[in-house]
């Protein structure tokens, strides 16, 4: 009981600091405070929650299952399921949802309760996507996420950040609405063919459809959830959203709403339409390679630091999908392991960005050059998360890539060769950047100061944890081994996993 | 009394109410301001309330007015929508310096037509209803009197609402001599059987047209950009939900009465005339850069959304339609409510300009300048798009689900196709109101009591019924289904 009370409170602590945070607009500071307050208990709220479940033993990827009826009339509940995916990704949530409001102590300095709002709201929404386990409620947080995205790129943004905040949205909702389309589809066939009328993930499991139907119900949830992953042909809507976001946009979209896609394709797709999901993963391979090779040819050519990251993003997701159209149990553990490690590396990254181009107004990469001599730490830093970005061994990529890459070449070895050959471009244009952001002689001139203990504040605890996963992951892997597998259960021989119902 | 009367006490009071307003205005030349604003909300606010409370143990007044459960509770509505649009016009008026006195009565008439038409069992009443609903919107169109537009409007209306009421008066005359009744569900059931098969396909079409006209359905819907610019804000937020959902509630009876009979072949006309109005209504707002206009065109669209899932008569498409005509009234009656008080207040600035905020540039970082009153505009439009956790999202996702469950897929498709490029139009107007700056500084203003009490409650709402639709959705299938008794 005491960990169902503990989900919700997780879930909507952050939403309802973020509404307390709105009616101190007139007293920005203490709205901040109270904004990075309401971040960190929810923090502490998993740390407890993780403590709970460890102390009960019961970490076996045994669930907790909360169901409360909600709209009945239409079967939908308010349902939420935790396992062990889950919880890393809720953690990651709450984490980079400190950060990020810490990453704008600086940088924002207006509307900063309508900003802080949004934040908290986004998290409300991002952790609600990784914990509802009713249809209608996944729809209305995968929805509800576009939002305060959508206020963040264009309240807080650059330059062009009117034409990017809708760019996001009209991507993000073309997908959806298509799939709230194929969710009530697939409610009514259930209900049709077996009289039960219900929204919950569980009850729709075992639904029996024929190839067809599947496959159209599929495409519809795919292309949402390739849209926001991104998936090759449908990533144009990042570049610009992450150029034109504010850091802690950045490191939201980056960090968590891409995750969303990821997830849901897992924990969704693919249990929902066996068949046709098992169909269509050839597609899904060949576009995740093509979008690692692809994107890291345009990045090779980027300008713009963030827009650098931003389609290095892009190659790492597409691994990510190879990952999840392979579907085995090594690679869906290295999907998982890969989501929080590119959340921590490319947040990292982008706000490493975010730092530079508080301190010199430009991002472009021809600007800087030569940052090691007069920013030793900075450079540190950049160095590292690069490196982990690229997946040297002993840092947390590394761990995710190689768990993908053995399950490739298990799955098919010129797979494995080519996500290999992928990887390796993506250290070509990494080490370019490096080379041209640190070292090399300056080509203008700027008064940049080292890391403040503020960002050091921030930097410490990423580092922190792309050493831990790098150099331990057996934790990590451990919590996740029991829920990957329920999950392949699911999608390849349809069981409904056991569930806690305290 | 006879129990048959006690029906009747919500139109009583609107009407007493309008004859008293127009009577003081008349005579009693030593009243105050306020005087008649609170005759015509305690007027509205009794009605509502006898249409909550009472309920007759005869549905029916003599064989013309049903007071069921289905026209209580749009009487209701009526009078809700009715509250609503006076307190917006407090101050919008006040400032106008028109808080004038037939404006009232009129107001109090039209929700008069509005619930007749809703309980209308008889094509005379129902003629009445109408008739009595447009003549009171001849009158507040051109109430802006000294505004060019709304002298334009309000002749437009008219010409378009006479050709309207011509249609619908022979349509009638048509199927009375086809069918010799003009109880409305008895002459549809004879329209089945009767050799006349030209006479009632006539009548029928003739009776669809003018309900194509006053809902500004595809292709009657040209009149409708041109009317929401020229009329003042708050008597658009009356006529795009009010007339709207009464001509709406009408259609839903003419539906149920030939769910068995003529419906069949009413579908494919329906399903076209659906289409048309999501497409045209939708393509046409993504053009526009003056905000009623949009909002014109996208209200048509929902007439679209809501004639999509009405068909579905055995698959809860009626239910359907009767809760999202609750949202749509919550949401435009915000929306054009918001760009009323928003205009007051720039009226209140510059002493002379009384004409509404139109252009989207003027609307440039007013977020920021008014946030109570912008985010009732934000919030509206967010609905109107459809984003969770808005009622407006309830209320499609209930939409689509009955038009699938009646297996109207191709027809959801498109309606889903064009709700995306809607998302577009109204985030670019959240993007003017949010996301740009105003050109110059302005002070925030009081928009009067009122205006607070309809701005919070709407607000309230349109997210409660989004959180918690539940007990709304429990009502409304209670409601249809003593319908099908």
């Amino acid at each position: 009981m005491i960990l169902k009370i503990l989900l919700s409170a997780i879930l909507f602590v952050p939403l309802l600091g973020g509404v307390f945070v709105l009616f101190l607009w007139n007293r920005p500071l203490v709205g901040r405070i109270v904004a990075l307050g309401t971040a960190l208990t929810d923090l502490f709220l998993i740390l407890t929650l993780m403590m709970l479940i460890f102390l009960s033993g019961s970490m076996a990827g045994a669930m907790i299952f909360v169901d409360i009826a909600w709209i009945p009339q239409f079967g939908i509940g308010y349902r939420l399921a935790m396992d062990g995916i889950s919880l890393c990704l809720i953690f990651l949530a709450a984490f980079l949802s400190v950060l990020s409001i810490l990453v704008s102590w600086q940088e924002i300095r207006e509307r900063m309760a309508l900003f802080h709002f949004f934040i908290l709201a986004m998290q409300t929404g991002v952790t609600g996507v990784f914990l509802a386990a009713d249809l209608f409620l996944f729809y209305l947080f995968w929805e509800l996420q576009l939002i305060p995205m959508f206020f963040l790129i264009g309240i807080w943004g650059h330059e062009n950040r009117v034409y990017a905040a809708l760019k996001f949205v009209v991507f993000g909702i073309f997908g959806s609405l298509l799939m709230l389309l194929a969710i009530i589809g697939l409610y009514l066939h259930h209900g049709s063919a077996t009289g039960v009328y219900s929204f919950s993930l569980f009850t729709l499991l075992n639904t029996p459809m024929s190839m067809t139907v599947q496959l159209w119900l599929y495409a519809a949830f795919l292309l949402s959830f390739a849209i926001r992953i991104p998936v090759f042909p449908l990533h144009t809507w990042l570049p610009d959203a992450h150029t034109e976001a504010p850091t802690a946009g950045s490191v939201l979209l980056a960090g968590l709403l891409l995750k969303t896609g990821a997830y849901a394709l897992l924990r969704f797709g693919f249990p929902l339409f066996p068949d046709a999901s098992g169909f269509l993963s050839p597609v899904l391979i060949v576009l995740g390679l093509f979008g690692l090779f692809y994107a890291s040819w345009i990045a090779l050519a980027q300008k713009d630091i963030k827009r650098l990251v931003a389609y290095s993003s892009i190659g790492h997701m597409g691994l990510i999908v190879v990952g999840i159209g392979i579907f085995n149990a090594l690679t869906l553990s290295g999907v998982v392991v890969q989501m929080i490690n590119h959340g921590i590396t490319t947040s990292a990254l982008f706000i490493m960005a975010g730092m530079l181009q508080q301190r010199a107004g430009t991002r472009q990469i021809a600007d800087f050059g030569g940052l090691w001599k007069k920013m030793p730490v900075y450079s540190a830093f950049f160095l590292l998360f690069a490196m982990a970005s690229v997946g040297l061994p002993g840092l947390n990529n590394f761990v995710g890539e190689i768990l993908i890459l053995v399950g490739a070449f298990k799955h098919n070895p010129w797979v494995g060769f080519l996500g290999f050959a992928g990887i390796v471009f993506i250290l070509v244009y990494m080490l370019k950047l490096v080379q041209d952001l640190l070292f090399g002689e300056p080509s203008k001139e700027f008064d940049m100061a080292d890391i403040t203990p503020r960002e050091a504040a921030i930097l410490i605890p990423l580092a922190m944890i792309v050493f831990y996963i790098g150099l331990h992951p057996a934790w990590v892997l451990g919590i996740l081994e029991i829920p990957v597998q329920n999950i392949i259960d699911q999608a390849i021989n349809t069981v409904i996993p056991e569930m806690i119902t305290q | 009394m006879h129990s048959e009367w006690l029906g009747l006490i919500p139109h009583m009071f609107l009407a007493g109410g309008g004859i008293l307003i127009c009577c003081a205005g008349a005579f009693w030349a030593g009243r105050s301001r306020n005087a008649l604003f609170i005759i015509a909300v305690a007027a509205v606010s009794f009605s509502g309330i006898s249409a909550g409370l009472v309920a007759p143990e005869k549905g029916v007044f003599s064989g013309m007015i049903e007071s069921g459960g289905y026209a209580r509770f749009f009487t209701f509505l009526f009078c809700c929508i009715t509250l609503l649009t006076l307190f917006f016009c407090h101050q919008y008026t006040n400032i106008r310096e028109r808080s004038g006195d037939v404006f009232l009565g009129v107001m109090l008439f039209a929700a008069l037509g509005m619930s007749l038409m809703a309980g209308a069992l008889n094509w005379v009443i129902f003629f009445l209803g109408l008739e009595l609903l447009s003549v009171s919107f001849y009158i507040l169109i051109a109430f802006g009197k000294n505004t060019r537009l709304s002298g334009e409007a309000a002749l437009k209306y008219f010409i378009m609402g006479a050709v309207a009421s011509a249609f619908l008066t022979f349509g009638i005359a048509l199927l009375y001599a086809a069918t010799g009744s003009l109880n409305m569900a008895l002459s549809l059931d004879i329209a089945v059987v009767t050799p006349e098969k030209t006479l009632v396909f006539l009548a029928m079409a003739f009776i669809l047209v003018s309900i194509g006209f006053k809902l500004s359905l595809v292709p009657f819907h040209l009149w409708t950009p041109d009317v929401y610019q020229g009329a003042a804000a708050p008597v658009t937020a009356f006529l795009a939900t009010g007339s709207k959902i009464a001509v709406f509630a009408a259609l839903i009876n003419i539906v149920l009465y030939a769910a068995d009979s003529v419906l069949q072949q009413l579908i494919p006309v329906l399903w076209i005339m659906a289409a048309a109005t999501m497409i045209a209504g939708n393509f046409a707002a993504l053009g526009q850069q003056q905000l009623k206009r949009l909002l014109a065109y996208s209200s048509a669209a929902h007439m679209g959304y809501m004639l999509m899932a009405l068909p579905g008569v055995e698959n809860h498409g009626v239910e359907a339609v009767i809760f999202y005509a609750v949202v749509y009234a919550l949401m435009n009656l915000g929306a054009f409510g918001a760009i009323g008080l928003l205009s007051s207040a720039k009226a209140d600035r510059n002493g002379k300009d009384f004409s509404d905020l139109d252009d989207l540039d003027d609307f440039k970082g007013l977020g920021y300048v008014y946030p109570f009153k912008s985010a009732l505009l934000g919030v509206c439009l967010l609905s109107l798009a459809g984003f969770p956790p808005t009622a407006g999202f309830i209320g499609k996702f209930i939409l689509f689900k009955a038009a699938l469950s009646s297996g109207y897929i191709i027809l959801s498709v498109i309606g889903i196709l064009t709700a995306i490029i809607s998302v577009y139009y109204y985030l670019k107007v959240v993007a003017v109101l949010y996301m740009t700056n105003q050109p110059k500084t302005l002070h925030s203003q009081d928009m009067g009591l009122m205006g607070d009490v309809a701005c919070a409650s709407i607000l309230t709402m349109i997210v409660w019924i989004g959180l918690m639709p539940s007990s709304l959705i429990n009502l409304i299938y209670r409601i249809v289904s003593f319908l099908y008794v």
